[in-house]
């Protein structure tokens, strides 16, 4: 029987707070879990893709090597702090990233994290190029102009349901970087695509390239394109 | 190529602990024969129930003197790629089978850990902490995640064996 590509429901968020998105990410989520774990095989529930910006916001992944007065200080900043269950360091969301949570179920896919990541990776180096941009990956999981870093990614996934996902430095204030070792590695920095073509380009300006640039990658058929509250329908 | 792997490191695994299965382990077919009736017949304190049980998530547990020993496969290691952190549980936490007991983070991954039985932790690798890519290069020994009682030991049979876990992920490929 041939089976189709994957359907995944684009929702975009508009700025939403980091804790709203994470609840939003766990409801479909559950979506996703349900329908493997229900008896009745029907027509797989759609993967998702959320779209959002975030309020400033530093956030922590698995590993917690972040004494509370680091934390602290930077809610002094003005930023809010979270923790969060993905892989990964810390770093920082705010306006003018484009920050992307596919909640896809990898049996649809390939069943391999390290796949995943790879595959995501890859999307945003072709994002990047769809800008004149050279972009590659390193012996660090992310996506880098030289030495610097343009967007972080870190994800959980449990069931082979995956959520948290990228984050695409656009027209971010690459200054709240600065107060974090973005992600704990040393020495080296940060980048936007505004910064590497000295010029404003905004999340709204990259998603269309990025949605394309996941379509292909994935094989997968995107659809929707709404402004997602419940994800149940 | 994940299979072959697989089996490689079990047959390591297993010659070092039983001297007189070795002969047994070169022939599949033979050792299985011999370990599914003599889980039946025989107490915890023979070798010959340290056979590996696998759950369909790619954990596995062996068993000895009635405390399971659990890890993942090397199918599920190859998957992740390098393990760079492991979240374990406390020891004395119970658990109930399936449920989450902790995560493997790899490639800025977090991957969730199933318990494959009901038990309490008894005891967690405290190598992994300074070596997590332990998980990489010896899944079945050294990169063995938490020990636990086992308080059903009627889950086990619920488990696949090496050939059904073989089986199982040839037909993920």
């Amino acid at each position: 029987m041939q089976r189709g590509r994957p359907v995944v429901e684009v929702v975009r968020l508009g700025l939403v707070s980091y804790q709203e998105a994470l609840r939003l990410q766990q409801s479909y989520v559950g979506r996703q879990r349900v329908a493997a774990a229900g008896p009745v095989p029907g027509p797989a529930p759609p993967h998702a893709l959320l779209l959002c910006e975030h309020p400033p916001v530093y956030t922590t992944g698995l590993r917690q090597p972040y004494p509370p007065h680091l934390l602290d200080r930077l809610r002094l900043l003005g930023a809010e702090v979270h923790r969060t269950d993905r892989g990964g360091l810390i770093t920082f969301h705010g306006p003018g990233q484009l920050v992307c949570y596919p909640v896809l179920h990898l049996a649809s896919f390939r069943k391999s994290l390290h796949w995943y990541v790879g595959e995501l990776e890859q999307t945003v180096i072709s994002v990047c190029s769809r800008f004149g941009i050279e972009a590659s990956t390193t012996r660090h999981t992310g996506v880098w102009v030289g030495d610097n870093k343009i967007c972080a990614i870190g994800i959980h996934c449990g069931r082979y349901v995956t959520s948290h996902g990228f984050a695409l430095n656009c027209n971010t204030e690459l200054s709240w970087f600065g107060h974090i070792v973005p992600c704990g590695v040393e020495g080296k920095g940060v980048t936007s695509l505004s910064a590497e073509l000295q010029r404003d380009v905004t999340p709204r300006e990259a998603v269309p390239h990025l949605l394309r640039a996941f379509a292909q990658r994935f094989d997968c058929e995107l659809t929707g394109d709404r402004t997602g509250c419940a994800g149940t329908d | 190529m994940a299979m072959r792997v697989a089996l490689r490191c079990f047959s390591a695994n297993f010659s070092p602990k039983l001297p007189q299965l070795s002969q047994i382990a070169q022939t599949p077919a033979t050792r299985l024969l011999w370990r599914t009736d003599a889980a039946r017949t025989l107490s915890t304190a023979s070798p010959l129930s340290t056979a590996l049980k696998f759950t369909d998530k790619h954990e596995w547990v062996r068993v000895e003197g009635g405390i399971g020993t659990v890890g993942i496969s090397s199918f599920a290691q190859e998957a992740l790629g390098d393990v760079v952190y492991c979240g374990l549980p406390e020891v004395g936490q119970k658990l109930e089978q399936m449920e989450e007991f902790g995560a493997l983070e790899s490639v800025k991954a977090a991957s969730e850990l199933y318990s494959p039985l009901t038990g309490e932790v008894t005891e967690i690798n405290t190598e992994l902490a300074d070596n997590p890519g332990l998980v990489n290069k010896a899944c079945y020994e050294e990169g063995w995640l938490i020990k636990m009682t086992i308080e059903n030991p009627g889950e086990l049979d619920g488990l696949m064996d090496q050939a059904g876990y073989d089986k199982f992920i040839k037909s993920l490929e």
